[in-house]
């Protein structure tokens, strides 16, 4: 069975993580949280941490199976399998939803002439190729997180001549509430990350050590990544100021656009699109994943013909969205209504039956032991 | 219908397994090899041949034994036969004590323990085994009707000596090279590496040629893994005839489609000891002056020989122009296309109005002036290649100039694309290694086709496409980005990217299994 080691797992997680999010994140919490927004990116992706504990117990009492299986096992075939049906619809729409959004961000900002559809096929190509080569490969995918964070700094850092730090203040001037609510609002995206992590827990090293890294793995990843987001936040809203941050939905492209290098290089952001072209293909990779996964585990389909079908599947609800606003609201639903719920859930609830039924088999050997002893 | 389909899949789908290709029709003489020892039958079965020699002689001990000597004309050292083997036997002993003892039951054992003098005797009962040792150049001396026979190696033929390699020159280091001769390459190796350690495993391939070849490896550092599968798959292969390396590349190589080297080679013995003593293993073919080096991964078909000669700093440097040469190789023209086609705001506008001044008059797009210009640079290398080397030379520069100069006065091309298309071959010419020099050139074609209809999206995944690739590539199980990905900081800090000095090279290269230190740097 093929294996990705802790560190793997770690930036792949990252990769993942940040994928999507660094392009609207500062609209959205900005949106909700004023122009104090940007504090609410960490607590919000902190949210993850208490998840990612949980899911790493589950792995530990379960190795190699992944949530879905733990859910079979835990709450009966059947409630396992509607939770497995929900999970494949959840992921695979989410992906859908994802490739959608690729030939629309390439569409909008590069290259208004172009069909939707070569932007959608070139994605799920890759895609394919990346699933099809294995979940080793993925792993390797580490190679391509250190090119999305140097990128994400470069078109932060060109962009530090255009701050007008006046843009910031006064801070904290509604009080805590604007953050909370933001944090809610970033919360989705950590959920996301959790449903890759149901499905890739089955590949990951189960030893007493490489378990402590994996934990403190989900510690970096939420850091990291919150901490980049953060400063992705910040920036557009020192540079554009609250109104226009929220307005421009895609405003790190905007960001690139600006940027001019001693009258050699001027707007990056197409440069800066392929980067984040890399990290949508890994993040809609692992939801692809994830999807076959709950195939397998669910109904037993497996194979290249399945893996064929979910491609499809993917292409048509690319497809069923075609512009912007519609698709951002769709996935901002999904996101909300879909994920939030189901793992806020799930997971627990998993957590917890397995605690009891631990507890209970402790309970059903205490007196065995004593009558023995 | 179905004989097509079939045709297709020989000649696409690799076979699993034993690799049986162009296996040999079975001969009249292949049952014989089984039958016992005779001098007469291998008379019959070589006789045809005019090169085999039979010398018939009779040996006068205690009785008179009828002899022959059988050996390939021109690879016997004819002088050592006569002289240590033939005049000894028929001249020198005349009368000898011990001669005077011989007779047909023991003139074997005799003749080893104390007629003839020589290091490379030994006794053989098989007639296959006769059969390949004249063949491979020794001499047999059958007795009589006797179905043993004495095998002498008084191997001796024209060979090219040892000379500085022409693929790998550099200026500061040894000069010697690998030669056609299998032996002379492994007193090579063996005069690099003088220790016990060093193994070196004899085989045959080849049912018609019997090619010899060596496996070699340093016990304790190569990973036990990986030297098992280089005998498993060099076994497993069937077929006629092995004529060099190239062959046994393409059967033992872990994927055959991708265009990217999966197996280094070298023709110098200080790189094959030095990467001997980092693990992996060799393997040296008779009849030809490249060696093959398993297992292989990207980033050391960047690095040379000289890297280690040098100083630590200007091998980095060195190193930093090669990596940016090989990239600016892949993707430069591709990058020129996207620009120019699809994104000209990523241009400021002095630079914009420069190149469109350039550009002015050039009836073609950017994707066809590109891919004419590269395809006339291919066809200048080839020729190149294949002319004798000043003309080559000429032809390459010559050909490059005019046809450039006068594309650009015909209004053709742009000056700018013949600009990009020099530096994309110069840099290509910075990649240090053949192999992977040919896999960018290909690879440079889909990427500009991919930016002359998509733009840097095209760019983007046709990049994205070939990462995926090296990602998913394997050299005897070991990860083809390695220490890339997987990550291996220590690795990509002391031997990689940058050559670390000697002093802080304390352990040998996380590539493989092997992580001991290194008591005295790479060696």
């Amino acid at each position: 069975m093929e294996r990705i080691s802790p560190h793997q797992f770690m930036t792949l997680g990252a990769a993942v993580l940040l994928g999507t999010t660094f392009l609207p994140v500062a609209s959205i919490v900005t949106g909700v949280g004023g122009r104090d927004g940007w504090m609410s990116v960490l607590p919000g992706f902190a949210v993850g941490i208490p998840y990612g504990l949980m899911v790493f117990s589950l792995l530990e009492q379960y190795p190699q199976k992944n949530l879905l299986t733990i859910s079979e096992t835990l709450l009966g075939k059947w409630i396992g399998k509607i939770i497995g049906t929900i999970f494949i619809l959840i992921t695979g729409y989410l992906g859908g939803l994802l490739l959608g959004q690729v030939g629309d961000i390439y569409q909008v900002s590069t290259m208004p002439v172009t069909p939707l559809g070569v932007f959608y096929l070139g994605g799920l190509l890759l895609v394919f190729y990346l699933v099809n080569s294995g979940i080793e490969v993925l792993g390797f995918s580490e190679v391509v997180f250190p090119l999305i964070v140097i990128a994400l700094l470069l078109n932060i850092g060109l962009s530090i001549p255009r701050i007008e730090q006046g843009e910031l203040l006064p801070i904290l001037s509604e009080g805590f509430k604007p953050i909370f609510i933001g944090a809610f609002k970033v919360t989705p995206f950590v959920m996301t990350y959790m449903l890759f992590l149901a499905g890739i827990i089955a590949f990951l090293p189960t030893g007493k050590q490489e378990l402590r890294q994996l934990k403190t793995g989900v510690w970096r990843t939420v850091f990291l990544v919150g901490i980049l987001d953060t400063l992705v936040v910040l920036i557009q809203m020192l540079v554009f100021g609250p109104a226009e941050t929220i307005r421009v939905v895609y405003g790190l492209l905007v960001l690139g656009k600006m940027v001019e290098v001693s009258r050699t290089v001027a707007g990056v952001e197409s440069i800066f699109l392929g980067v984040w072209f890399g990290a949508a293909v890994l993040k809609i990779s692992s939801l692809f994943f994830a999807a076959i996964w709950g195939l397998e585990t669910v109904f037993g389909l497996k194979g290249l013909k399945w893996n064929l079908a979910m491609g499809v599947a993917f292409l048509g609800i690319a497809f069923r969205f075609i512009r912007g606003p519609s698709l951002i609201m769709e996935i901002g639903l999904v996101d909300e209504y879909l994920i939030v719920p189901f793992i806020s859930l799930w997971v627990p609830i998993l957590w917890g039956v397995s605690l009891w039924k631990k507890g209970a088999s402790v309970r059903r050997m205490r007196p065995q032991s004593g009558g023995q002893g | 219908m179905g004989s097509w389909l079939k045709m297709i899949k020989e000649l696409t789908i690799r076979p699993k397994g034993d690799k049986q290709i162009r296996k040999s029709p079975s001969y009249s003489f292949d049952e014989e090899l089984n039958k016992p020892l005779s001098g007469q039958t291998i008379k019959e079965i070589l006789s045809k041949s005019s090169d085999v020699v039979f010398r018939e002689f009779f040996l006068q001990g205690k009785e008179r034994i009828p002899c022959i000597l059988a050996a390939v004309d021109g690879l016997v050292d004819k002088n050592l036969l006569d002289q240590f083997i033939l005049k000894p036997l028929m001249v020198d002993l005349a009368g000898h004590p011990e001669l005077a003892q011989v007779t047909l039951l023991n003139v074997v054992d005799k003749t080893l323990q104390s007629l003839l003098p020589g290091l490379e005797i030994k006794k053989i009962s098989k007639m296959g085994d006769a059969i390949d040792a004249i063949l491979s150049g020794d001499s047999v001396i059958f007795f009589g009707n006797l179905t043993e026979a004495i095998v002498i190696g008084a191997r001796g033929w024209e060979s090219r000596g040892v000379a500085e390699p022409i693929t790998e020159s550099i200026v500061k280091g040894p000069r010697e090279g690998f030669s056609e001769t299998l032996r002379t390459n492994t007193s090579l190796l063996r005069r690099k590496i003088k220790h016990p350690s060093l193994r070196i495993i004899s085989l045959k391939l080849g049912e018609m040629t019997n090619t010899d070849l060596v496996v070699t490896y340093i016990e304790k550092i190569a990973s036990p893994d990986i030297v098992s599968e280089v005998l498993r798959r060099l076994s497993s292969i069937k077929m006629d005839g092995m004529l060099g390396n190239g062959y046994i590349e393409e059967m033992i190589e872990d994927n055959p489609y991708s265009p990217f080297p999966q197996i280094s080679f070298t023709e110098r013995p200080d790189v094959l000891a030095g990467k001997l003593l980092e693990g992996k293993v060799g393997i040296i073919c008779d009849g030809t002056p490249i060696v093959l080096v398993v297992p292989a991964v990207l980033t050391q078909f960047l690095n040379v020989n000289e890297d280690y000669y040098q100083r630590a700093m200007v091998a980095i440097l060195s190193r930093f122009v090669r990596y940016v040469g090989a990239f600016v190789a892949i993707v430069a023209p591709s990058v020129y296309i996207a620009v120019t086609t699809f994104h000209q705001e990523i241009i400021p506008t002095d630079l914009l109005m420069s190149i469109s001044a350039g550009r002015e008059g050039v009836p073609f797009p950017a994707l066809l002036e590109a891919l004419t210009m590269t395809i006339t640079l291919e066809i200048l290398q080839e020729a190149g290649l294949r002319l004798p080397k000043p003309i080559g030379q000429t032809i390459g520069i010559v050909g490059a100039l005019i046809i450039g100069e006068a594309a650009v006065t015909a209004g053709l091309v742009s000056p700018l694309m013949v600009i990009i298309i020099g530096l994309t071959a110069v840099s290509s010419y910075a990649i240090p290694t053949f192999d992977l020099s040919l896999a960018v050139r290909l690879m440079r074609f889909p990427l500009m086709i991919l930016a002359g209809i998509l733009g840097f999206f095209g760019v983007a995944v046709g990049l994205y496409a070939i990462l995926i690739h090296l990602l998913s590539l394997r050299s005897f199980g070991v990860p083809y980005l390695s220490p890339i990905a997987p990550l291996r900081i220590r690795a990509l800090l002391q031997d990689t990217f940058v050559r670390a000095p000697w002093w802080a090279l304390k352990r040998r290269p996380q590539l493989m299994d092997v992580e001991e230190p290194r008591p005295n740097g790479k060696g």
